[in-house]
């Protein structure tokens, strides 16, 4: 109903103004197309339906409009040949879906393909370059990180393709900042990269002869320093070359210039010299090997067969110089001629020296002779020289003994003489002592007796006091005797007041009892308002310190009692009053009573009529009778017998009443068996 | 602040267990006013149901009324009759 009367009334005013509105609205969407959310109204007509003119989008309508056409699926205008060009519009052609051509919408229309073009590629251009800066910054982030971290160092090297390489670079970079001297010495060989050496296949050891002519290119190139390869070379060589090749080398040498000191040694004394030789001539080195190829061939033969033939011709010349080999000098001089002999040889001009070195040896033979001579006679000297020096050695021997020998009789006297002095002292000192402990002895026996004399007469004076002691005892004994009996009779009476003072004691503590009995009593008697009487209590209690009855009776009564104190006699007689109206108010309920039986109780026992006295009976009414005449008359306890007597209703609500005055008994109970034992005690002292 | 000695807090007077006098006369207390809360309430529902459903008639509230009275009665009576043999008496549940 409530909404039939809605629409209805929608239908009266609502309807054009909201259709208004629509349009309004539509115009203003004319300028921001697209803007998000045109609202729609579904009682509307829309103005197509009414209108014969086609549906045109917001911007193609108009001519003077430039703005493109939204992107997105358009009615596509180009295609169909009756749709209107944007300047005017077709009336009268019904308006219809957009016909067949509409297969062409399924086509993704040409123009929006270009727009989303660039803008892939901007889009993949964009996404690789932000790929690339987040990836270095990434990277160098990284680099920092594993700088800082370990771990992340440990898992940066193992996992990062690079990363181990640059945190390297890094690392070093800061070492050398950090020492600049190391990182220098260091950096002429860079770190071991794990880059590949290439060792060269010649290098190293191998089972082949190593070649002369070869290592020109090999060896040369990997020497370790290649400022200086031709030392190595030229010790390397003399070693492995045969001596031979070393002869002939010395010969190339001299051809070259002979001006030279060049001096070929015997094959042990091998010198340096060779080295700095070969220095100079850089090309020498090279040559030998050269030389020997290019060497005149008349020369080779002889060249080999002479030094089969030489070498006798200088050995013959050496036994001469071993017998004056003892001279350095003359070993100098003979190690000059061979030198010239072998130079003599190599130049094959024994003819024209022959005899001038015959001379020489000759020359030498005589300086040998003469070092000899003149060494004999350095010899005489020197011998004769040494002994006289032995001739005055021996001298001065035989004097030093000579003195060492009186000195030591000298000390001989001595020592005896000290021996001598010392043992008089010795014996001296002895005697003395010998005679000081004789007179010692002596002393000791004549102390001795004398004490014995004393001993002997103290005995004797105490034997005379005995003796007078006696006589003089047996004359008093007759007087001492009276004088103890006196002292024994003062003894008793003594003991007699003694007893009579505990009698006393036990009449004052008999006398206390019965105080704090009294006081606690009348306590109770006096008070209104129940009070604790814990102090009395504690009190009667100390008094009474051991006794066994009296702490029996504190102990029976209720702790509360005393704690709370114990209502008084009108106190009771009050409370009982109100208990018994409402006891009396349940006095007629019957057994399992209910809610009526309670009413009707509670109404008929107005009517009950009251008795008086010691009513007899078993009912309610009398026993509440006989309770409170006994209570008026001061019975508690059989008021509190005849109240135990009720049942039911009636001593459930009497039995808080019931309680107070069990308490109340109990108490005055053992505030009785308190003051019976106290009188007991007073009776038991006499 | 200086010390000051606060007297310690009374102890909260607990609800002390009624004087056995008074036991009967709390039950009908009790009872009273059960049967005016649940009576009223039992009213109301007849007044409510009347209005609703009975065209304004009025035995259903009446109805109700003694719905509500019944129920407390019966409360009343179940409490006489469980009680008036051990009451006042605690029981300690094992």
């Amino acid at each position: 109903m409530l909404r039939a009367s809605l629409r209805s009334s929608r239908a009266f005013g609502y309807k054009p103004s909201v259709a208004s509105a629509g349009r309004q609205w539509h115009a203003i969407q004319a300028g921001r197309v697209g803007s998000g959310s045109v609202r729609g109204y579904a009682d509307e007509k829309k103005p197509s339906i009414a209108d014969s003119r086609a549906p045109v989008l917001p911007g193609s309508a108009s001519t003077s409009t430039s703005e493109p056409l939204p992107p997105g699926r358009v009615a596509p205008t180009p295609v169909t040949p009756a749709t209107p060009t944007p300047g005017n519009t077709i009336p009268n052609v019904p308006l219809t879906p957009p016909p067949p051509p509409s297969s062409t919408a399924s086509v993704p229309p040409p123009a929006p393909t270009p727009a989303p073009k660039p803008k892939k590629r901007r889009f993949f251009r964009r996404f690789f370059t932000t790929i690339f800066l987040l990836s270095t910054l990434g990277f160098a982030g990284g680099v920092y990180y594993s700088r800082v971290n370990d771990n992340f160092h440990d898992f940066f090297t193992e996992y990062v393709p690079f990363g181990e390489d640059a945190v390297l670079y890094f690392e070093e970079r800061e070492f050398r900042k950090r020492f600049p001297r190391i990182a220098d010495r260091q950096g002429s060989r860079p770190r071991d990269t794990g880059a590949s050496v290439n060792i060269p296949s010649q290098s190293g050891v191998s089972w082949k002869v190593a070649e002369s002519s070869k290592p020109d290119a090999g060896r040369h190139a990997n020497a370790m320093k290649p400022d200086a390869p031709k030392p190595k070379e030229a010790i390397q060589n003399p070693t492995e070359t045969k001596q031979e090749d070393k002869v002939k080398a010395v010969e190339i040498v001299k051809k070259a210039d002979t001006p030279a000191p060049s001096k070929p040694t015997v094959p042990a004394g091998k010198s340096p010299e060779p080295v700095p030789q070969a220095k100079p001539h850089h090309p020498v080195t090279a040559e030998p090997v050269k030389a020997s190829g290019q060497s005149p061939v008349p020369f080779v033969a002889p060249e080999v067969d002479q030094p089969s033939k030489f070498p006798p011709e200088v050995t013959m010349i050496d036994p001469i110089n071993i017998k004056d080999a003892d001279e350095p000098v003359v070993q100098d001089l003979v190690k000059m001629l061979n030198d010239i002999i072998t130079a003599v040889n190599a130049d094959n001009a024994n003819q024209k020296y022959s005899s001038t070195i015959g001379k020489a040896k000759g020359d030498l033979t005589k300086v040998g002779s003469k070092i000899k001579a003149l060494k004999a006679a350095i010899l005489k000297e020197a011998d004769a020289k040494i002994k006289a020096e032995k001739e005055d050695f021996d001298r001065a021997a035989k004097e030093l003994i000579r003195r060492v020998e009186a000195e030591m009789q000298h000390q001989q006297s001595e020592w005896q003489e000290e021996y001598q002095t010392e043992r008089q002292k010795i014996v001296q000192n002895y005697e003395q002592k010998l005679k000081a402990e004789i007179e010692k002895a002596n002393e000791v026996n004549e102390q001795r007796l004398r004490n014995g004399l004393l001993e002997q007469a103290i005995e004797m004076k105490k034997k005379f006091i005995q003796d007078v002691k006696d006589k003089v005892e047996e004359e008093r004994n007759s007087r001492l005797g009276k004088l103890s009996d006196l002292s024994n009779t003062v003894n008793e009476l003594e003991k007699l007041t003694t007893d009579w003072n505990s009698v006393v004691d036990a009449n004052l503590k008999t006398q206390h009892l019965h105080v704090a009995v009294e006081a606690v009593r009348a306590n109770l008697e006096k008070i209104e308002v129940p009070r604790p009487f814990v102090r009395e209590l504690a009190a009667l209690k100390e008094i009474a310190s051991d006794d066994p009855v009296v702490n029996a009776a504190i102990a029976s009564i209720n702790p509360t009692a005393y704690q709370r104190g114990i209502p008084s006699s009108a106190q009771l007689i009050d409370r009982f009053r109100r208990v018994a109206t409402e006891v009396r108010k349940a006095s007629l309920l019957p057994e399992e009573a209910g809610v009526a039986s309670h009413a009707s109780s509670y109404l008929l026992s107005k009517l009950l009529f009251k008795k008086k006295g010691l009513a007899t009976g078993d009912d309610v009414e009398s026993i509440l009778t006989r309770t409170e005449t006994f209570l008026e008359e001061g019975d508690l306890d059989n008021a509190a017998r005849e109240m135990n007597g009720l049942q039911g209703w009636a001593k459930t609500l009497s039995r808080d009443w019931l309680g107070e005055v069990r308490k109340v008994l109990e108490v005055q109970q053992a505030l009785d068996v308190i003051a019976t034992e106290a009188r007991l005690q007073s009776l038991r002292v006499e | 602040m200086p010390e000051t000695t606060i007297p310690p807090p009374p102890l909260a007077a607990r609800p002390t267990k009624p004087v056995s006098e008074a036991l009967l006369n709390e039950k009908w207390d009790r009872c009273l006013s059960s049967l005016l809360i649940r009576s009223s309430l039992g009213l109301s529902f007849g007044v409510v149901f009347s209005v609703l459903l009975f065209k304004r008639r009025a035995w259903p509230a009446f109805v109700g009324l003694g719905f509500g009275a019944g129920r407390a009665y019966e409360e009343c009576n179940g409490s006489f009759l469980r009680e008036g043999r051990k009451e006042g008496v605690r029981t300690v549940r094992p």
